[in-house]
């Protein structure tokens, strides 16, 4: 990209970018929107970025190669880079991520939301393997300090991950009422949750097994979302069940099947909503695409 | 497709509903739609909003309809001012209505405000034409009540511009100089206003202005915003009253009781919140909505009064009279009030009946991004919550004194209004028990409240044994108020007072009826006396017969 401003930079140029934030871009290495946009959105989404980074921090003589640590030093690389903004190519995560598992060994298109569940999964477990190897890890404080990004069915839930279903001419509010949990660990019939995450991910089940066709295809509903949002269906003993969450990261696919298409991530800045990427509420109101929603408490 | 009721598929669109008063039709030929031959373009964003207009020209037929779809906007068939421009909303000017002439304001996506007038068709004049005031769009545009040339535009900047139909904008971009300030919004005057446009400019809270509406009673403004906050405005003396916020994200729509008492907005919380002027708190919510709210409105035809018989004769209540289709459709005494030729809810200046009476069942409407039409009935019992009560009469005691302050000399019924306030209560607290046994019956049939028993036994407990707390500290947050006005992010904060009520906390109402009546969503909704009036995005017009309006169907 040379000297010259991008596109991107030019049409940012009038936005007032928050100190010591980085904006980079990540290279395609063919087909790989699905895991660039995801991991886009992961960084952005703060308290994530700060535990994966405080991981790097506490690994720092580790020499063994994990997807977690491959995950920590491609957000380290974004938040130490001097420029504001530029490119980076992720190819020694994407590298790791193929050599680990086979779906994803390969140069075909892939859901981005099933990439986000194996990655969460993965460094759950990894995470899991480390504290009960317990070895050298500077004792009991620093691996409780790090309560790391789990699934539901752990106690811990920083990270909340939930697929729902969506309907034509509805908002996420609505379809969070029908909600299933990822992971079909519930036998009830509405689970309602019972302490409300740090961060809340939320998929839209755009892509539908239909027996005639014998494929998936997308459902193209328009499903609106707030900035701003809080849940309903939270149980009656739930701890906090107003708490306020913000939109952070918006991972996006544009195309009409889930074997073809393109994923990007728009990252929210609430001040600038309005002007930056074209982003203003018309583009909420079109969010047929919105495909995986990144909401943070506010707090 | 006869529409089976109750039990029809929730995919079906609707063309009939039944509530208590009887059955609403959608009336085949209304369809006052753009001409089919202009193909629909979906890229548009803006809505399709509706307004009439009466041009009392002595014909049987002087409703004029207008509305706005896609770039173009009929009256008559309207092109834009500009290329890249499309019209998003229009008003007619109240004061200068005659059978040949309408003023008529329309505001563009690109800023822009032009005024015409659709019968005589010589008048165009643009305002903003360079956009020099405000590049954003349109999101609102007012006539200010009883002004024959001010009006009123706001922005999705934020902000909104007082303009003089009689002066021009000027070549170069305004200079402002700071006029009154509040927390959360400012006035400021164009230091040439006495000769140029803008006259004003307001800045709003912190997100796009989406609208805003006077009260009925024209002292008074209500402003939503996309930062989740209704403020209202004593639009004279430029004076943040109060404000209130939605659950969670934007408000998108406001509408005022006809008798100013009560405000609702709807919301990106896919909530209608009714919000009492009075005691400056959330009084319900209503759930129905699968989506976003884009148009409330309250129905004045089909709203319940009742005659107080220790009459304080301060009651700020619309005149009525009784409608022509008998009483006898109204069970237990309450009729349907109609909108008579010398009505003057439309002329939006409230009057005091002779004959003291008290609205106790409020209907209005609501329409959203789900297709979905409801109507929502708040009734006096919900008005009157216990809860409602304690924390009411700690504020409208203390509120009293403001509002003396906030009265306008200007308006006639200042005193009158001040009285009414204080009055309020003690008419609540006379006949509140008498006139709950009166209207339970119609009333809890239909809309009723969807607490559970154990929460609500609960909420009581709560409600009693924070009695005193509960009143002092919105004691406290009056004299907050007073001092100076929250800031924007302090919504977390404002979660669990009267401003922003837990979940929990304020009646969560269920609507009186909740169909799908169109397969695109719907952007505009108004109350006739004869009809109802829907439109949808892509520009189809609706009427929907109110019961007994029409025969033989």
């Amino acid at each position: 990209m040379g000297n010259n401003p991008t596109q991107l930079e030019k049409e940012m140029g009038s936005v007032q970018l928050p100190a010591n934030e980085h904006y980079f871009g990540l290279v395609n290495f063919g087909n790989t929107c699905y895991c660039n946009s995801v991991l886009q959105a992961l960084y952005f989404c703060r308290p994530f970025r700060e535990k994966v980074l405080q991981y790097k921090h506490q690994q720092k003589n580790q020499k063994k190669e994990t997807l977690l640590m491959c995950l920590a030093d491609l957000f380290y690389n974004i938040a130490t880079q001097k420029k504001k903004v530029g490119t980076l190519a992720p190819k020694r995560f994407i590298t790791r991520l193929r050599k680990e598992c086979e779906l994803f060994d390969n140069y075909m298109q892939q859901d981005a939301h099933e990439f986000l569940n194996y990655l969460l999964n993965r460094v759950a477990e990894l995470l899991q393997a480390e504290k009960q190897g317990g070895k050298g890890k500077g004792g009991e404080n620093n691996s409780q300090s790090k309560p790391e990004p789990t699934w539901v069915s752990s106690k811990d839930e920083d990270f909340l991950d939930l697929s729902v279903d969506v309907e034509q001419n509805t908002s996420i509010t609505h379809c969070l009422r029908g909600f299933s949990c990822t992971e079909t660990l519930c036998a009830e019939h509405k689970m309602r949750i019972k302490k409300l995450p740090q961060i809340l991910a939320l998929h839209l089940k755009r892509f539908k097994y239909t027996e005639q066709l014998k494929r998936f295809t997308k459902l193209s509903y328009r499903v609106v979302f707030p900035l701003e949002l809080r849940l309903f269906n939270t149980s009656d003993d739930a701890y906090n069940p107003d708490r306020m969450y913000d939109l952070v990261a918006v991972v996006v696919h544009i195309g009409s099947s889930l074997n073809r298409g393109h994923y990007i991530s728009i990252k929210i800045e609430a001040s600038s909503m309005e002007d930056f990427f074209g982003l203003s509420s018309d583009i909420q109101k079109n969010s047929e695409t919105g495909y995986i929603l990144f909401y943070q408490s506010r707090e | 497709m006869a529409a089976t009721g109750e039990g029809g598929g929730k995919e079906e669109v609707k063309t009939n509903f039944v509530t208590r008063e009887g059955t609403y039709r959608l009336m085949p030929l209304s369809e006052y739609s753009k001409p089919t031959r202009v193909p629909y373009n979906g890229q548009t964003n803006t809505p399709c909003k509706v307004t009439f207009v009466d041009l009392e020209d002595g014909s049987g037929n002087s409703d004029r309809i207008c509305f706005n779809v896609g770039r173009e906007l009929y009256f008559y068939v309207y092109k834009g001012v500009k290329k890249g421009t499309f019209p998003t909303c229009h008003d007619c000017n109240e004061m200068l209505i005659s059978p040949d002439s309408v003023q008529l304001l329309v505001g563009f996506t690109a800023g822009q405000v032009q005024l015409i007038d659709p019968i005589k068709k010589e008048l165009s004049k643009l305002f903003n034409e360079e956009r020099l005031i405000d590049k954003t769009k349109v999101t609102c545009i007012k006539w200010i009540p009883g002004s024959p040339n001010h009006f009123l535009v706001s922005h999705a900047s934020g902000q909104m511009y007082v303009y003089n139909e009689e002066m021009p904008c000027g070549p170069t971009p305004p200079h402002y100089q700071p006029f009154k300030q509040g927390d959360c919004f400012a006035v400021y005057t164009c230091k040439t206003r006495s000769t140029r446009n803008p006259m004003y400019r307001w800045v709003v809270g912190s997100g796009a202005i989406n609208e805003f509406a006077f009260s009925p009673c024209a002292k008074y403004l209500a402003v939503v915003s996309q930062d989740g906050y209704l403020r209202v405005f004593s639009y004279d003396r430029m004076e943040l009253i109060s404000s209130m916020k939605s659950y969670f994200g934007g408000l998108l729509c406001v509408c005022w009781s006809p008798d100013s008492k009560f405000i609702v907005t709807g919301g990106e919380d896919d909530l209608v919140t009714v919000w009492s002027f009075h005691e400056k708190r959330v009084i319900c919510r209503g759930q129905g909505h699968q989506s976003w709210v884009s148009c409330v409105a309250f129905d004045p035809y089909t709203t319940t009064i009742e005659n107080v018989c220790d009459s304080t004769g301060e009651e700020e209540i619309t005149s009525k009279s009784e409608n022509k289709n008998g009483s006898s459709v109204y069970p237990n005494g309450i009729y349907p009030l109609t909108n008579a030729t010398e009505n003057h809810t439309k002329k939006q200046t409230p009057v005091s009946s002779a004959n003291s009476s008290v609205i106790t069942c409020y209907r209005f409407g609501s329409i959203g991004h789900d297709t979905h039409l409801c109507l929502w009935d708040l009734t006096d019992d919900i008005i009157k919550l216990p809860c409602g009560r304690v924390r009411g009469s700690v504020v409208s005691t203390s509120a009293a004194p403001a509002y003396s302050s906030n009265t306008i000399p200007r308006c006639s019924s200042a005193n009158a209004k001040t009285n009414a306030v204080a009055n309020d209560v003690s008419v609540m607290d006379g006949n509140a028990y008498a006139m709950t046994n009166s209207t339970m019956n119609p009333t809890t049939k239909f809309a009723t409240l969807s607490l559970g028993d154990r929460r609500e036994n609960s909420e009581k407990k709560e409600h009693k044994r924070n009695f005193s707390l509960a009143g002092r500290s919105s004691d406290k947050s009056q004299t907050l108020k007073a001092n100076s006005i929250r800031p924007p992010d302090n919504a977390l904060k404002l979660l669990g007072t009267p401003a922003c009520p837990r979940l929990n906390e304020a009646p969560l109402l269920e609507p009186l009826v909740c169909k799908k009546i169109s397969v695109d969503r719907l952007t505009s909704l108004v109350f006739k006396e004869e009809c109802l009036v829907t439109a949808c995005q892509e520009g189809v017009v609706y009427t929907w017969a109110r019961p007994g309006a029409v025969e033989n169907l």
